[in-house]
């Protein structure tokens, strides 16, 4: 008899915690949360069967490469290629790959070949602020401009106007962008000369000191100016005709009659009745935005000697600075997960029906 | 055929099949007729546009209308790989985990979630500086083995709304079989998101190919229109008023192809929506 | 007999589409007198909706007026609500006539709260003191039996149908409108819901006096709420009656048909019958009278002849049918549940 009180209670114990697990899964803010946490890891799991585990990967390499001439032992070996990556290659692999972990999260992402005091996370750390700036910025103003673009194409259907932004708008966002940024730099800077480009190049002009002064910001402005630019260009495109048609679907809806015949001003109900309505979806889609535009800022940081990561990153790959590449990945992945929590909260916050406790 | 009348009924959906019609006749049928003219000839470096040579030539003395000509096989062939491969598995656990649900499911949507939010791009490119792929297979592998995670979403979502419809409920009730009922039952009505994503995953495979052809990270032989570029931006070719056909040329060969598919996409749109068919 | 304070005088609307014009409204007159309810009853597709609708002017794009006018009388006089554009049929809008939608389901803007919404249309209407709006919004909801202080708090999606109906209500009547249209006010909730809605409707009216028009194709909200039901079919009204009149004595086979349709509660299970046939094609409609394919009691001559509404039995009570002796014998003065 006590034996069957006592399984009970466990199970009654053991129901209420998977409820309690249960509720927090169906959190959203808890859930994305958990998600971002999820993805990192297996990011990092990814990188470092690239880097570990697979055939050919770079740790054998290095040692094989100190190996090779006999200077070495293997046991020396693997302790120095231990100092470089933030694994110790001594302990068994699972024990690896929590070592990795462990150090990836407190911020060690091992040394640059070049240049052992030269840590991975110094490295990128001066070089990613400027991506994330030109990336966030001309993806956030592709936003705005691109929903109240697509706003009023909608409004004004089937006129020249519409026609003239949707197909510009499909054309400039379906070139590759690396290509846009090509024939803007052909174009504009050498065939045209308008643009001054071999000034533009890099991220900062030399002599310029980074601080809070007018200069220093419009300096970085000037250099950031293309890179945005090419982001902005192609990027507008999805926005313009997501919104179009989230529009033309708000238009159909029964609430925006419903506003019209309570007698709501036409500015009111395009703000807060379709405006609104139609916008909300789309910040999700800024999330996954973000995730392809890190990706091709690479191609358009080399195209205009723009000094962010993406540029660090192919500097790595010519140098075959392992060390450097997985870091940038492994960072360019975390700046990535960071932006859809972010836009995930956002949305949370914005649409009244997420999450809010009746 | 009618489907090519339908498709060919929106400006844009002409345009696209024109189009890419046009490339695929340029990369497959044209160089049957068309020698490869590959030697190099010092005298003739940057030759202004004429009729030997309508777009001029290259930093090598070689005709660039010639390198287009041969450069788009290999591009399109990988690419098309690369949406084949990316499709099918999209579709097989996009709706595997639609029809069977719970943990299945839900891993199934997790991967993909986490595929999704991963910058594309910097994994090919760091995967590419280590394994240094070169084989068509191996790089085409490469490029769908991140990008079948949007399609399979869309796939996921179809099928969890047609599991609902009642010809699905009828196959299940005779008990035709998990496979039927994928593959009889409810692809054919997703036909036109699998056609218009297929295209998709092309134009997205011959971005990343181009973009690491450029970088020199999947270094490819023969006339390649990523080759073309690459070695034109090496070359500076971007500075010289001299070689600007030279690069110019397979900018406008990439780009157009890439718009002739997404003009072909859109016009795909209307083809399969019976409601919008019926006039 | 003062001046009705309505009055739609012989009203067409027709809609484009890829078959061709589609003939929602063919010459429909109508007449509603201040504090009074009237009903329009008919099937989806009689072009009820499209009638109610075009009483404030909220004719979608794809249709068009080709003739008619609805004349609305208020202390400035009478004018034609087609004829009033932007401002003056935005005042209009609510100040005047309110309608009541549906789908109060989806009539509330999903992203916004109830008491916004309630601003919003204060706002639009020059009401800006919030404290002013606050109070009246109180007084109303208070007046359709919810809690103002969780009701203006709440979001749309967190409120059920019965209470969005209500609150849909009670804003509808924040201007103090003297006409309320309703379109199928109570179809879309469950059976008791619908009861108190009726109730709820039946209560305001008394308490603020204002008139209603209501669609529906629900026989028994008419003989619970009107004083007058017109009988729609085919964008044409077929009859129009006191609601007793119509109910004991109708006189048109639609009207008799629709009767017929209702189940009864009370008494022996009787045959329940429905209307032959399916509802007409507005693009193709039948010569002559629109009803002819369905009717029992048709002849020859009604292929032939669009009949127009002529008095029956009194001047009050009107039926488009040319056989309408014929059906008056049919259902004779008894009460149509022992008759029929």
């Amino acid at each position: 008899m006590a034996a069957v009180i006592a399984a009970e209670e466990r199970l009654a114990v053991r129901s209420i915690a998977r409820e309690r697990l249960g509720s927090m899964w169906r959190h959203p803010i808890l859930r994305a949360a958990l998600k971002a946490i999820l993805t990192v890891l297996v990011a990092t799991a990814i990188t470092f069967a690239l880097i570990r585990l697979l055939p050919g990967n770079p740790i054998d390499l290095r040692i094989d490469e100190l190996t090779r001439d006999g200077s070495m032992t293997y046991e020396q070996a693997r302790d120095q290629v231990s100092t470089i990556y933030p694994i110790d290659l001594n302990d068994p692999v699972p024990v690896q790959f929590v070592t990795y972990l462990w150090n990836v999260v407190r911020g060690d992402l091992g040394s640059s070949y070049l240049s052992t005091t030269a840590s991975v996370t110094s490295i990128i750390f001066a070089v990613l602020p400027w991506t994330l700036f030109a990336v966030g910025t001309g993806l956030l103003l592709s936003f705005v401009v691109g929903i109240g673009l697509g706003l009023l194409a909608a409004y004004y259907r089937g006129s020249r106007f519409d026609q003239a932004v949707s197909t510009i708008g499909s054309i400039v966002s379906s070139v590759p962008n690396y290509l846009i940024a090509i024939l803007i730099v052909l174009i504009f800077g050498v065939q045209l000369e308008l643009i001054p480009i071999t000034q533009m190049r890099g991220a900062l002009s030399p002599g310029v000191h980074p601080g809070f002064t007018l200069e220093f910001i419009g300096d970085v402005f000037f250099h950031a100016s293309l890179p945005i630019v090419v982001y902005f260009l192609t990027n507008i495109g999805h926005w313009i005709l997501s919104m179009r048609n989230a529009t033309l679907a708000a238009l159909e809806e029964d609430y925006v009659v419903a506003a019209r015949a309570r007698g709501l001003s036409e500015s009111r109900i395009t703000t807060a009745y379709v405006g609104r309505n139609a916008a909300l979806p789309l910040v999700t889609q800024l999330a996954i935005a973000t995730g392809f535009i890190v990706g091709g800022a690479v191609l358009i940081e080399q195209v205009f000697l723009y000094q962010g990561v993406g540029l660090r990153l192919l500097r790595a790959v010519a140098q075959r600075d392992y060390p450097v590449m997985q870091g940038i990945l492994l960072l360019v992945t975390v700046s990535v997960v960071v932006a859809n929590l972010a836009a995930d909260l956002l949305y949370s916050k914005l649409d009244p029906r997420i999450g809010r406790a009746s | 055929m009618s489907l090519i009348r339908v498709i060919a009924r929106k400006p844009a959906g002409l345009l696209g099949l024109i189009g890419v019609g046009g490339f695929l006749l340029l990369a497959y049928v044209v160089p049957f007729f068309v020698p490869l003219h590959n030697t190099v000839d010092i005298a003739s470096v940057y030759v202004q546009p004429s009729f030997d040579h309508p777009l001029g030539t290259d930093f090598q003395g070689r005709d660039v209308l010639n390198q287009i000509v041969y450069g788009g096989r290999d591009i399109l062939t990988i690419g098309f790989l690369a949406a084949l491969f990316s499709t099918a598995i999209a579709i097989t656990f996009g709706s595997l985990g639609a029809t069977l649900g719970g943990k299945i499911d839900t891993i199934i949507l997790g991967v993909a979630d986490i595929v999704l939010t991963v910058p594309h791009l910097i994994v090919l490119i760091v995967v590419a500086a280590i394994f240094r792929p070169t084989g068509f297979l191996v790089i085409a592998i490469v490029l769908a083995s991140l990008q079948w995670a949007g399609l399979l979403r869309q796939v996921r979502a179809q099928v969890l709304s047609l599991k609902e419809r009642e010809y699905v409920e009828a196959a299940r009730s005779l008990d035709l079989g998990l496979p039927h009922l994928i593959f009889r039952e409810m692809l054919p009505n997703m036909a036109s998101y699998i056609a218009i994503h297929f295209i998709f995953a092309m134009t997205g495979a011959v971005y990343a190919q181009v973009g690491l052809i450029v970088l020199g990270l999947i270094p490819q032989t023969g006339a390649n229109w990523g080759v073309m570029l690459q070695l034109a931006l090496q070359q500076g070719a971007i500075y010289f008023s001299d070689s600007v056909l030279y690069v110019l040329s397979p900018i406008l060969a990439i780009a157009l192809f890439q718009l002739s598919l997404v003009a072909l996409a859109s016009g795909l749109e209307d083809v399969f929506n019976p409601r919008l068919r019926a006039t | 007999m003062s001046a009705p304070l309505l009055s739609v005088r012989d009203l067409a609307i027709e809609f484009r589409s890829r078959r061709g014009p589609v003939q929602a409204v063919r010459g429909v007159s109508l007449d509603v007198a201040e504090g009074e309810t009237v009903a329009v009853i008919g099937e989806s597709g009689s072009g009820k909706t499209t009638l109610a609708i075009s009483l404030i002017k909220l004719i979608p794009r794809s249709a068009r007026v080709t003739r008619g006018e609805v004349l609305y009388r208020n202390e400035h006089g009478t004018q034609d609500v087609l004829d009033m554009e932007s401002d003056d049929l935005r005042r209009f809008r609510w100040n005047e006539t309110a309608m009541v939608f549906q789908s109060a389901l989806n009539s509330f803007n999903p992203v916004i709260n109830i008491w916004a919404q309630f601003l919003d249309t204060a706002r639009a209407h020059g009401l800006s003191d919030a404290n002013e709006v606050r109070r009246k919004a109180d007084e109303l909801l208070a007046l359709v039996h919810l809690e103002p202080d969780r009701v203006l708090r709440a979001y749309p999606h967190e409120l059920s149908g019965g209470m969005k109906q209500r609150v849909l209500i009670a804003l509808s009547l924040l201007l103090g409108p003297r006409l309320l249209i309703l379109d199928e006010p109570t179809t879309a909730l469950d059976i008791l819901t619908q009861r108190a809605i009726i109730d709820l409707l039946r209560d305001l009216r008394a308490k603020l006096g204002f008139a209603m028009v209501f669609i529906s194709h629900d026989l028994s909200l008419a003989a619970e709420l009107a004083d007058r039901v017109l009988t729609m079919y085919a964008g044409r009204i077929v009859e129009e009656a006191k609601v007793g009149d119509l109910f004991y004595q109708p006189r048109h086979p639609y009207s008799v048909g629709l009767l017929r349709a209702v189940p009864r509660v009370t008494g022996e299970l009787g045959a329940l019958s429905s209307i032959a046939g399916t509802t007409p094609d507005l693009v193709n409609l039948p010569s002559g009278c629109a009803y002819h394919p369905r009717c029992p009691f048709a002849i020859e001559r009604c292929k032939q002849e669009d009949p127009a509404l002529v008095a029956v039995d009194s001047p009050q009570h009107t039926a488009a049918c040319i056989r309408w002796q014929a059906v008056a014998e049919s259902v004779g003065s008894r009460r149509p549940a022992e008759a029929l």
